[in-house]
């Protein structure tokens, strides 16, 4: 023998029956270990080689676990607590919804596990420098023959009593394999390191990327709804005629929900009726709506003493004006609507119960000004 | 043949009871609890039988070996058919009381009008003899000829079950899908779901499987069934686990569908069994039919460890009766009715059912000795 | 008590012994020979005028593919409200074919039908290659197909994550997870074929990358027994996934309302469905390749009547399906139910209806007969039905139902345009093309896996029995 250590001996058989009645024999010698190469799967050979059982079973339960957890854990805190938006009526935390995912992720975690662990856990594959397989028997043992090797476990490894003891046992063409002179390159741990890198770097820029995001929401999230070719308000065009992009409404449009009282002439509204009852709610309404529309020109009082009337020299009308006191709801309703004199239109901003509120509030400030001693008798709670 | 020893008096007494109980029921406990109570016991046992006679044809028609040794216990379990034939024909009697189709008032309900002459007393009652005959002619087919065989080992029945096990699956998804619409889903007629038949189907296989399991272990420790080894053992349990999951699938695919689509008809279904004390029992059910024997299964010692198994087995029975208890008992109304007359009736008809098992365990040898594939089927290894 | 020896008196008749697995003398050698010396040979003329066919329906798919991108979706006849059509269809199409190859690899690995060795190898590649096929559809439909990454959540500039409530999500993983796992799973079956290829190839381009593919396997005995272990795993698994797959995929129908969509039985039935139309291709393109390659020996005449019996009881599943789908209309008493139902068998397009029955029912039950099972043209009859019935039947489920649906002003009448069926034969081309190539590149039959399973591959009982 050349004396380079070696690191095994293998000799090679021609039936499995051959292999397994060899396999007790060698075993026994106690020279190395023994292990067996076939070019498939030899039933009851891991018994006979006393090979411990796979834990592969185990691994791949547990992550299969970890992948359910993971994926309902995941998709929950999506939904229900970092972006719950009510989708097709369901609730944010609607279990039943996650279950078909949580089962693909687990089958995900399952099948990786087992394959990828299988590979370079358990059998650390790839190994491209092994020296069985340079060996002169691998043509067989990929195609149609059974081999034995005897491993060395230490340096006392005596290739020359393996060899005899492969002979006895029924081997043929026994091959001393030298140890391999260089390392082997792109191993399993090679790769399962840097898969495991690959796997922290995504989960460290996962996570800051999302803390970034939420901290300084720096990007625009999505520019496909601004960019897209549309006519924007009070930009001109020359599609329409006017070249105007904006175009009025075609005449006799309603919106939406709104059905607007036919107001026709002053006179012809002077007949409508306030559908709003006399209570707190609509009183606050009028006053409110008064206050940051009306009030700057007919004054707080209503008596048309308002803030903007010395700058403009408008004249307002004064509301209290025993005129304004005879008129109709209808009549003061027209004029919210249409407008009066120097009195613009106010339908484009007050909705209709808003209108018919402001009309409460100043038949309020009316009586108020003008009160009878009847008014100011408390009335009981 | 192994000597019979000698019923139990307890067996007997436990009969005895349950049916002073049953009895004691109609004019204590009113009809409407008494018919539920018979018709669970009903579809119990005849989910039983056709569960069981669906595992001996299938071995014929995918021509299985491993299963020859222990095919004899599944042909026994399907003799119950037979006494499920009469319970059946009596059952016809809650029609009226429970069935709201078959009520004079259908006639004039909205939905049930259109489809009255198929709910209406007579026609239910002609589908579901018909069922009875079809199942007694699979079983003298399948069954009385491998018996015959024991002693004629006359490999023509092989020819023949080969042959009818096609004509089986016909008859078996029928008599399923009519099982689940007439008997289960006609309580509620209103309601509909297509894939109800399916569901009834993956209960009652699992139920013949897990009596199989119980049986076979039975015959076992009683020195029977010898030459069936673990490896038997382990294709058995690996089927009842791929068919708990084949169930949970079915249920939870119908329940999600339901939920998701949220349409009144359909999801009044689950908004009874989801509210009160029906919701509890509604999760104990997919924790006993589902999460529990997964888990107790999912490992290969454990589909082949007999006592794990046994214990799965009889979890799988009590999840089947709780599958069918909670199919039928809403239609009662109001909140989950569990008292004396539930036991009567479980001990008159358990006590029943343990009592022609029994006998019929001593039919024919324990295993089917004419079979030319018994010894393949003692051969196999995993 | 049974004794033994009244076991042992009966014997198999003739005609219920199976035949063997293989015809002829095959042995581990042989078998390498005859599989593993394909990739090294030189493709016949035939092959070479085969890929040019599937190559030019490749390019016109290519072509419409971006004639499509440059226009639009309108350049589909998908309309308001018929949204879905052909993608769709073909998506669903492609995703079923694919599943018989899990089935074969999986599920009969798991009940140890030892048949599904000889076959497995070519179904798995066919399940990998038809799911490539179905991803195009989805991809082109986004409309923005470079922006398809927005399908997956992850942490990203838009501070968004995606609806985890849409079916259609569940598609994502689902499909992506089929995938993953079916490539892993292939890939496992590969890698000690890929190594006998290694050790006995003598040119040294070949030599250098099998050896990468095959990352180093030798055969050892500690390898074998964390590789069957592995390969049992993966079975189970793929069986659970298999299901889950095509179910989610009718999930993206069954949860609307919409009549035709919403049925209970739509799970199991395009399970059924995806095996049944898989099964027939499978067929279709394991007959060319017997035929072809040389293989009856190994790829039997059984083989080929098993596989037509497993399509003939699926064509028994799909028929309940549709009795129930039929029972469930009338049952119901619901009148869209009912319209939907009425208008696959008499509306305008019951034509469609009638196809799908008469391919998917009728004529696969041809295969009663074993006149039948055993003619190529018969079961080439069935198995061309049967791939257009499927196809008709998702043609049924998505058009009929989408065109008639609760807003009768809105009802229209789809008309697929020349883009549309370009794309349709483009898959096909791609189909094609890449089951041509597999076939001269890689070991067509699992060699490893069959020789476990020739007489005399295993130790005889007698050594091993406890």
């Amino acid at each position: 023998m050349s004396d380079k250590k070696a690191y095994a001996v293998l000799g090679l058989f021609e039936t499995p029956d051959a292999l397994m009645h060899a396999i007790p024999k060698l075993r026994a010698a106690k020279l190395g270990t023994v292990e067996a190469y076939t070019p498939y799967p030899i039933h009851g050979i891991d018994d006979a080689l006393g090979l411990r059982r796979s834990p592969l079973g185990g691994m791949v339960l547990v992550m299969g676990v970890l992948g359910a957890l993971t994926a309902f854990g995941f998709q929950y805190w999506i939904s229900a607590i970092d972006y719950p938006i009510i989708t097709g009526g369901k609730s944010a935390a609607s279990w039943e919804a996650f279950i078909p995912i949580m089962f693909e992720v687990t089958v995900l975690f399952a099948t990786f596990t087992a394959g990828l662990g299988m590979l370079l856990l358990l059998n650390r594959l790839p190994f491209f420098g092994h020296p069985v397989l340079s060996a002169k028997a691998m043509k067989g043992i990929t195609r149609d023959r059974y081999a034995l090797a005897l491993e060395a476990e230490s340096e006392a490894f005596d290739s020359a009593a393996a060899a005899q003891a492969l002979e006895a046992a029924g081997a043929v063409d026994i091959e001393v394999l030298p140890a391999p002179d260089r390392s082997p390159f792109l191993t399993s741990d090679y790769i399962l390191r840097t898969l495991g890198g690959i796997f922290v770097a995504c989960l460290v820029a996962g996570l800051g990327i999302y803390s970034l995001i939420k901290w300084f929401p720096l990007l625009a999230p999505m520019k496909y709804m601004q960019d897209q070719p549309r006519l924007n308000a009070q930009k001109a065009s020359n599609f329409f005629k006017d070249g105007h992009g904006m175009q009025p409404p075609v005449p006799g449009t309603v919106a939406r929900g709104y059905l607007p009282t036919a107001t026709g002439t002053q006179d012809a509204s002077a007949t409508l009726v306030n559908p709003l009852p006399r209570t707190k709610e609509v009183f606050a309404q009028g006053r409110k709506v008064y206050t940051n529309r009306c009030e700057v020109c007919h004054g707080a009082l209503a008596n048309g003493a308002g803030s903007l009337t010395a700058a403009y020299g408008a004249k307002p009308a004064n509301l209290q004006a025993q005129q304004f006191r005879d008129y109709p709801d209808g009549k003061i309703y027209w004029a919210i609507v249409n407008g009066k004199n120097a009195m613009p239109a106010h339908a484009a901003y007050l909705t209709e119960p808003q209108r018919w509120a402001v009309v409460h509030y100043v038949r309020a400030l009316q009586r108020a000004q003008n009160a009878t001693d009847e008014d100011l008798k408390v009335v009981a709670p | 043949m192994s000597q019979q020893k000698p019923t139990p008096p307890i067996l007997l007494g436990a009969v005895a009871l349950g049916a002073a109980g049953v009895l004691g029921t109609y004019f204590a406990a009113g009809p409407e609890r008494f018919w539920a109570n018979w018709v669970l016991w009903f579809v119990l046992m005849f989910t039983l039988g056709l569960g069981s006679l669906f595992i001996v044809a299938l071995e014929h028609l995918v021509s299985a070996r491993w299963s020859v040794p222990i095919r004899r216990i599944p042909e026994r379990l399907a003799t119950l058919l037979l006494p499920a034939i009469p319970v059946g024909l009596i059952a016809l009697g809650a029609v009226p009381v429970l069935y709201p189709g078959a009520r004079p008032e259908a006639a004039h309900h909205p939905i049930l009008a259109g489809k009255a002459f198929w709910l209406s007393l007579p026609f239910f009652s002609i589908r579901t003899v018909a069922a009875f005959v079809l199942c007694v002619l699979a079983l003298a087919v399948l069954v009385g000829g491998s018996l015959k065989q024991d002693v004629s080992r006359d490999p023509a029945f092989n020819f023949r079950a080969r042959k009818f096990a096609p004509a089986f699956m016909a008859i078996f998804a029928l008599v399923i899908t009519m099982v689940a619409f007439d008997w289960i889903s006609g309580l509620t007629p209103e309601w509909y779901s297509d894939i109800f038949g399916v569901y009834i189907f993956a209960g009652a296989f699992l139920s013949g499987l897990a009596a199989t399991a119980l049986a076979l272990l039975y015959l076992q420790g009683e020195g029977r069934l010898e030459g069936v080894r673990q490896d038997h053992l382990y294709n058995l349990g690996a089927f009842l686990f791929a068919f708990t999951v084949f169930w949970s699938y079915i249920g939870f695919a119908q329940y999600m569908l339901m939920w998701y689509a949220n349409m009144p008809d359909e999801v009044i279904y689950y908004k009874v069994r989801l509210t009160g004390a029906w919701r509890a029992i509604t999760f104990a059910l997919a924790a006993l039919h589902f999460i529990l024997p997964f888990f107790a299964l999912v490992t290969r010692d454990a589909k082949r460890d007999p006592r794990r198994l046994r214990r799965v087995a009889l979890l799988m029975l009590g999840a089947h009766v709780l599958d069918i208890y909670w199919l039928i008992f809403p239609a009662l109304g109001g909140s989950p009715r569990f008292s004396w007359p539930e036991l009567s009736f479980a001990l008159f008809f358990l006590g029943g059912i343990l009592l022609w098992v029994r006998g019929a365990m001593q039919k024919g040898e324990d295993m089917p000795v004419g079979d030319p594939f018994l010894r393949e089927g003692l051969e196999f290894r995993l | 008590m049974r004794t033994d020896a009244s076991v042992h008196a009966v014997p198999i008749p003739e005609g219920l012994l199976e035949p063997a697995l293989t015809v002829g003398k095959v042995t581990p050698g042989s078998l390498d020979d005859q599989v593993l010396a394909f990739p090294e040979t030189k493709p016949p003329k035939q092959w070479y005028l085969a890929l040019a066919v599937t190559l030019t329906a490749l390019g016109i798919g290519l072509a419409c593919i971006g004639y499509t991108f440059t226009t639009g979706i309108g350049a589909w006849g998908n309309s308001s409200p018929v949204f879905w059509a052909f993608d769709i269809i073909n998506f669903v199409f492609w995703v079923g074919i694919g599943h018989a190859g899990t089935l074969i690899s999986a599920i009969l690995f798991l009940f140890r039908k030892r048949w599904r060795n000889a076959i497995a190898r070519f179904a798995e590649a066919m399940t990998i290659f038809a799911v490539m096929c179905a991803v195009i559809f989805p991809l082109i439909h986004v409309g923005r197909p470079w922006l398809a990454y927005w399908l997956f959540p992850y942490p990203n500039e838009r501070a968004l994550w995606t609806n985890f409530r849409s079916p259609l999500l569940w598609d994502v993983f689902a499909v992506n997870t089929y995938f993953s796992v079916s490539l892993m799973f292939w890939y496992l079956g590969l890698i000690p074929d890929i190594a006998s290829m290694r050790d006995r190839t003598t040119s040294k381009l070949r030599k250098t990358i099998y050896t990468v593919l095959a990352l180093g396997w030798r055969g050892a005995a500690s390898h074998w027994q964390h590789y069957e272990k592995a390969y049992l795993l993966l079975a189970g698994l793929a069986t659970g996934l298999v299901l889950s797959v095509h179910s989610v995929v009718s999930f993206d129908f069954a949860t609307s309302v919409v009549p035709g969509w919403h049925m209970t039985i739509f799970p199991p039935y395009f399970v059924a469905g995806a095996i049944f139309a898989g099964f027939s291709m499978v067929v279709i393109v394991l007959v060319v390749v017997r035929e072809t390659m040389q293989l009856k020996n190994l790829i039997t005449m059984r083989h080929l009547d098993v596989m037509n019996k497993v399509i003939l009881a699926m064509s028994c599943i799909m028929g309940y399906s549709y009795m129930m789908e039929g029972f469930t209309a009338w049952y119901s008493m619901n009148e869209y139910l009912h319209h939907g139902f009425m208008n696959i068998i008499t509306g305008t397009y019951g034509w469609a209806g009638w196809i799908t029955i008469s391919c998917n029912i009728f004529i696969p039950q041809l295969l009663w007969f074993k006149k039948c099972r055993s003619s190529y043209f018969w079961m080439i009859l069935v198995a061309i039905g049967v791939t257009i019935g499927m196809w008709f039947e998702r043609f049924v489920i998505i058009v009929i139902s989408l065109h008639q649906d609760y807003l009768p002003s809105a009802w229209r009448i789809y008309k697929p345009t020349m883009v549309d069926f370009g794309i349709l034969l483009g898959t096909f081309g791609l189909f094609f093309t890449l089951v041509l190539i597999f076939a001269r590149v890689l070991p067509v039959i699992a060699t490893t896996e069959v020789k476990a399973i020739l007489p005399d591959a295993q130790p005889s009982h007698g050594g091993s029995h406890e």
